[in-house]
Formats: C-alpha cells, sequence, structure tokens
C-alpha cells in the first residue's frame, strides 16, 4: 500500500505545473513608532450656549491623548472640513488631507431634565469606517470626567489596551522651608485638574495609597508622635487607626480585593511585614528575618507580595506568596534596590535603584530577569503604576533641596513628563479606573 | 676603396638623411588623426556631461537610515510646557467633601450611520498555482526511511523518465522577487506605527493579503486579524491597515506588474522593535 501510494506520489509530482506567478511575500519587521496623528474638533452642539462647553470636553480629550505620547491631535485651525452634523460619515479626503488618521466628532446637548448628553463617534479616516461610537449622560458639573471617559474609550479602541485617565492621584503637597516643611494629604485628577487637601499639614504624613474602588486611602502619619498607618474614607471624609499596634506602623498597601492590607510592623528595631484582614482586623505575620523587611505590594491576583529586605546584606527585592512562604531574592543587580510594586498587568515590577547618592526607577520581570531603567536623573523614586500598567508616575527630587515634583514616564522610558501640582509635591500612587 | 668609400658615404648620407615623407599623404593623415582625436574628445566631454544632466534612474533601495524608536517618540520628554499657576486652594479645609461621583448610564451605543459605499474594485487576479506541498511534515528520520525504501526498490514507476529532475524557478523566482518585497517594504515602513505596549509581542503580528492595482493603490486589503478578538491583535491590523492605505500608492515596476499585484502574506511583525 506504501509503495502504490509513494508511486502515486512521484506521479502527481511529475504532472504538478511549475507554479505560476506566486504571490509575493513581504515581511515588515521596522517601523516607525510616532504619534497618531488625530483629529479633535470641538464638540458641537446645537444650542449655542453648550458651544463653550463642548470645546472644552474636546480640548481636555486633546490634552489626555497628547499626554500619552500615543496621539498627536492635530491644531483645529487646519482642519478643512467643518463637522455639522455627527451623524453623517465625514468627507475622508479633506481629513487625509491634513493627515488626520483618526477622527473623533461629538455633539453635546442639554437634555430637558438638566443632564448633559455627550455624544461621540471615532473613526478611521484611511479605512473609511467607524471604529466606535458612545454617548454618555452626566451633571453639566462633571463635563471633564465625561471627557476622561471619552479619551479612555478612545485610547482603548486604537491601542488596544485600557486608558487612565479616569484616574485620581493622591500625594504629599509640599510646602515652607525645608527644615520645616508642612507635608498635607492631598488629591487631584490624573491630569492635575480639582486638586483637594484632604489634611491641614499638622502634622506629616507619608505613603498614601488607594484602595481598589479608590473611596478610601491608607497612609501613613504622625498624628500621635508614633507613626502609625491610617485609613481615610474619601466619601465621608473620615479617618480611622489602622489596628491598634503599640509599635511604629509604615508602608501601608491595599490587596487587589481590598479587603486586606500589607504594611511595615516595627518591633526593637526590627521590621516585618504583616497583613490585615480589613473585615476581622485579623493579623498575620508574614517576615520573621530580623533584617529589615518592608514595602509589600501585591501581585493583582493577590497571590504573592513584592517586599524589600537588606537581608542579604544591602537592600533588594525579594517576592513571597501572599501567606509569607516561599520567600527568595529576585533582584542581582548593580547597586541597592528597593520600593517595589508589582505592575497591575502583572507582567513587571517597578523600583528605585540606589546607587552612591543616585536614584533612579526601573522595571524587571516579576523572576528578577529583563531588568532595565526607565529613568536618569539624579534623584527619582517611589514608582506607582497606572491601572493598564503602561504608564508610572514617580518623585523626583531636584538637588540642593529645591524641592520635588511628580513626573511620569512611559514603560519604555519615553515620553517623561511633569505632572502639574499646586506646589512642591511627592510620593504619588495612582489610582484604579474610577468605577 | 674610393669607390668602397664613395659607398660608405653613400650609405651614411642614406643614414642621416632618409628618405622623406611624401608631402601628398601627410596632411591627410594628420587630419584624419586630430579630427578622430577631437570627435573623442567631443564625445567624452558630452557622454560625461549628459550623464550629470541626466536625473539618476528611478531605484527601489533599500532604505539604510533606519530611524531608532526613541529619537521619533519622545514626544515633548524633559519639555513640560512652564506650569500655569497653581490654583490657590484655600488653606486649611478641617472637613473635606470628596467630590460628588457622577452617576453614568451606559446607554447603547449611537446607531450606526449610513456608511459611504467604500468602492473598490479589485483587480480580478487569477488564483495563483500554489506549489504542490507535502500533506505532511515529516521528520528527517521518516525522510531517510522513504530513502532507504527507495534504495530498496530498484523498479521505476513506469512512464517516468529516469534520472535527476531539476525544478527550475522556484529559487528563481524568489530571487527575481526580493527587490519587489524590498522596494515595497521600504515604502511602507515609515507609515507603520504599531501598538508596542501589548504584554505578548506575538499578538501584534498579523498577516494580511493585499491586491494591489496597477497604478500602486491598494485594492482588496484583508486580513483575519482585523476580526480578531484579541483588542492587541485588532489593533495592530488596523494600525497595519492604516500604513498600508497611508503609503500608497506604492511605485514598483510596472513592467513586473504580475509580481507584485498579490502580496500574500504582507506580515506586519514589530517583535524586532520591541526586542523580543
Amino acid at each position: 500500500m506504501r509503495k502504490f501510494l509513494l508511486v502515486c506520489a512521484l506521479f502527481l509530482a511529475a504532472l504538478a505545473p511549475l507554479p505560476a506567478a506566486a504571490a509575493l511575500q513581504v515581511d515588515v519587521t521596522q517601523g516607525n513608532a510616532q504619534p497618531l496623528p488625530i483629529a479633535i474638533p470641538d464638540m458641537i452642539s446645537a444650542d449655542p450656549s453648550q458651544a463653550q462647553l463642548g470645546a472644552n470636553i474636546a480640548g481636555v480629550i486633546r490634552a489626555d491623548l497628547d499626554r500619552s505620547g500615543l496621539f498627536k491631535s492635530i491644531d483645529p485651525r487646519a482642519f478643512v472640513e467643518h463637522i455639522n452634523n455627527i451623524n453623517v460619515a465625514p468627507t475622508f479626503a479633506s481629513w487625509r488631507a491634513i493627515n488626520a488618521q483618526g477622527l473623533v466628532a461629538g455633539q453635546v446637548t442639554l437634555q430637558p431634565d438638566g443632564r448633559l448628553k455627550v455624544e461621540f463617534r471615532l473613526w478611521d479616516v484611511f479605512g473609511e469606517s467607524q471604529m466606535l461610537g458612545q454617548q454618555f449622560f452626566t451633571q453639566p458639573e462633571n463635563w471633564r470626567r465625561v471627557a476622561h471617559l471619552v479619551s479612555d474609550a478612545i485610547y482603548e479602541r486604537i491601542t488596544g489596551e485600557k486608558g487612565y485617565f479616569d484616574t485620581r492621584i493622591v500625594f504629599i503637597s509640599e510646602s515652607g522651608p525645608a527644615l520645616k516643611r508642612i507635608k498635607r494629604l492631598a488629591v487631584m485628577d490624573e491630569d492635575g485638574a480639582n486638586p483637594i487637601f484632604l489634611t491641614r499639614g499638622d502634622y506629616l504624613v507619608l505613603t498614601p495609597r488607594f484602595n481598589p474602588t479608590a473611596q478610601m486611602i491608607a497612609y501613613m502619619s504622625y498624628i500621635a508622635t508614633k507613626p502609625h498607618v491610617y485609613l481615610f474614607d474619601l466619601e465621608t471624609g473620615r479617618q480611622e487607626e489602622l489596628g491598634n499596634f503599640p509599635n511604629m506602623t509604615f508602608s501601608p498597601r491595599f490587596s487587589p480585593d481590598g479587603n486586606r492590607v500589607a504594611l511595615t510592623l516595627e518591633n526593637g528595631g526590627n521590621s516585618d511585614i504583616y497583613v490585615m484582614d480589613l473585615r476581622s482586623r485579623a493579623v498575620q505575620r508574614l517576615t520573621t528575618d530580623p533584617a529589615i523587611d518592608s514595602a509589600p505590594s501585591f501581585s493583582p491576583d493577590g497571590r504573592q507580595i513584592t517586599f524589600e529586605s537588606d537581608r542579604g546584606g544591602t537592600k533588594q527585592i525579594y517576592v513571597m506568596n501572599a501567606d509569607g512562604s516561599g520567600q527568595r531574592r529576585i533582584s542581582f543587580g548593580a547597586g541597592e534596590n528597593g520600593t517595589p510594586v508589582w505592575s497591575p498587568r502583572g507582567d513587571l515590577i517597578a523600583f528605585t535603584k540606589q546607587q552612591g547618592s543616585h536614584f533612579t526607577i526601573g522595571v524587571m520581570r516579576t523572576d528578577g530577569s529583563g531588568e532595565r531603567m526607565i529613568t536618569n536623573a539624579y534623584h527619582d523614586e517611589g514608582p506607582t503604576w497606572a491601572p493598564n500598567g503602561r504608564v508610572l508616575m514617580f518623585t523626583r527630587e531636584a538637588s540642593n533641596n529645591r524641592g520635588s515634583q511628580i513626573y511620569s514616564v512611559d514603560v519604555t522610558g519615553r515620553n517623561e513628563l511633569r505632572v502639574m501640582t499646586p506646589g512642591d509635591a511627592s510620593d504619588p500612587a495612582w489610582s484604579p479606573l474610577i468605577q | 676603396m674610393s669607390q668602397s668609400l664613395n659607398q660608405i658615404r653613400a650609405k651614411r648620407a642614406g643614414l642621416q638623411r632618409p628618405p622623406r615623407p611624401t608631402t601628398a599623404r601627410g596632411p591627410r593623415a594628420g587630419l584624419a588623426v586630430s579630427l578622430l582625436l577631437h570627435a573623442a574628445l567631443i564625445g567624452a566631454t558630452y557622454f560625461t556631461w549628459s550623464r550629470m544632466l541626466d536625473a539618476s534612474p528611478e531605484s527601489h533601495s533599500v532604505p539604510v537610515d533606519l530611524i531608532t524608536i526613541t529619537e521619533k517618540t519622545n514626544v515633548a520628554a524633559m519639555a513640560p510646557p512652564p506650569p500655569p499657576t497653581p490654583p490657590k486652594i484655600e488653606a486649611p479645609q478641617p472637613t473635606v467633601e470628596a467630590p460628588p461621583l457622577p452617576q453614568f448610564q451606559q446607554v447603547e451605543p449611537a446607531p450606526e450611520p449610513p456608511l459611504p459605499k467604500f468602492k473598490i474594485k479589485p483587480e480580478k487576479v487569477e488564483e495563483p498555482k500554489k506549489p504542490a506541498q507535502p500533506t505532511q511534515k515529516q521528520t528527517s528520520q521518516d525522510f531517510a526511511a522513504l530513502l532507504n525504501k527507495l534504495a530498496a526498490t530498484p523498479k521505476t514507476p513506469p512512464n517516468a523518465k529516469v534520472g535527476p529532475r531539476v525544478v527550475q524557478g522556484i529559487g528563481d523566482a524568489n530571487a527575481m522577487t526580493a527587490d519587489l518585497a524590498d522596494a515595497l517594504k521600504s515604502q511602507i515602513y515609515h507609515c507603520w506605527s504599531p501598538p508596542v505596549g501589548a504584554p505578548n509581542a506575538a499578538d501584534l503580528v498579523v498577516d494580511f493579503d493585499l491586491a494591489l492595482n496597477p497604478d500602486g493603490t491598494a485594492g482588496r486589503v484583508t486580513s483575519d486579524a482585523m476580526s480578531s478578538g484579541n483588542p492587541y491583535t485588532r489593533a495592530a491590523a488596523e494600525a497595519a491597515r492604516r500604513a498600508i492605505f497611508q503609503c500608497q500608492p506604492y511605485k514598483l515596476p510596472q513592467d513586473r506588474y504580475s509580481q507584485w499585484r498579490e502580496i500574500n502574506p504582507l506580515r506586519f511583525d514589530p517583535r524586532q522593535m520591541m526586542n523580543q
């Protein structure tokens, strides 16, 4: 049988004609990574009194997308076509003429019930097709949030990953002379708008962290001379001390489900990591090493915790299971490495590297491989991830005690930008996407 | 003696005064040489100048000035605009109210407007005949076993030509179209900005089936990745499609249209760019 098949195969092969003009095969492996040119005209409105609102919303969307470094909004003065009706396909040729690859046509309408309707369509100018169409209803005073939501939708549709514009930043606002610094807890929108102070500055506050619903903040404060971890409820404005520990507690961090807080408890010069269940208030000790173990951060699945420890002689990054088992060192690079933060995407851990007096931000894979530095300044520290794991914020201290500022940078190390804050600022923590 | 002396003198005189060329032919030959040399000189000058004046013929060279990602994408890095006057926040706020949380209603997306008919008349292209492919991948061991078997059966199949059968054309075709592939790549790469943020770079590799019109514009542009359930893959496919449309029309040699009218697969693979 095999022989017969072989004979048949050879016979057919002999008969098979030579391939005629076969299709050309092309493998494009090099591109030109550039921000996507996108046209975002002011949103139109049937009611002239809403025209300014439409312009404001478009302005926030343009600023959001530009800030990401992945888009470049086109100056509206270059537009050839004026959008009059968002329910009609635009003249694509006139948008191609100004090299727009995307077009966002939007409209604002004040509803009879006083609510604001914001609708938009995202067009693929070269593909001549609609990529997205959505509408939102909200109170008119929430127009900035709607703008951020539209930005997130556009970002997600075009890049394939979730946006991060509808988020907030909690940070430490600093003022006053270097030796008598006033540090206050503050929150603002991701773009720096709507800053609000949460504490009066009577006492020192440090290391604020959001919970997964962005409604609660854990932070360390020196309220009663001894530093302790406190919780701040954004809805009620209420603060409470977390647990009743006899000694100093610091570096709190919520678990991804929001039900637990990992923190560091100092006891007679030995710092160890503990986890407190927020409902039962039960406390579990995770590390017992006589060295300093600190700065815990959960993996997004809640099963592992990364932390820093000097048990090996220098400060390095470790990973353990959420119950404290399986502790292992993952950072073996040069210098000392600390403040590890697990990416919300789960693939990377961001950290601060110290070499002499030089502090920089880096990322590594969760097994410690692939370490690369993404900033290069005199003193950068304390990274925090955007909820999509694509962008980081951190504190940059100027030399000579000239204050500190918050900066953001893409995980690739590109698009480093200063985040505008009222006065000096440090210790940012990025909220999850607001629900 | 005198005779011999005379002979010697005569010889010397002959040596000293060789017979002069006839003056009748001399100027003509000189003129011819002169004309020839002048013509050569003018010809050479003309040839050189004409080469210099002619525009260099269109070439499809592969670009060597590949741009590094950093140079082009570090948008506004380190150059933040001067901060606006920070909003003055009233000093101590003992009780702070959280900002009111807006209530959103996600309503069904607005109705799709009538899309303009995107008329593309794809060239009727003959289905390229695919080269015969083995139905099953054989391991080297299987292949060796096959060879053994062939050796063991010396019988030649009936009506088969005995002797080596050289398949010509396949390798030649690849060599002939390599320059076309390079030409197309060099025209498309600078329009291609892939979304390089995906955690898994392999999700971003997308294949297109592209039919080009004789004028170099894109006719049929299809890819399964356009309808991928993976948002990264879909975004990568859309970015590639934007590149195809943005960089058209492609300048390729007209006389070889049959070789470039069908490109399949046109693969976009950003893994090198992402160092993965």
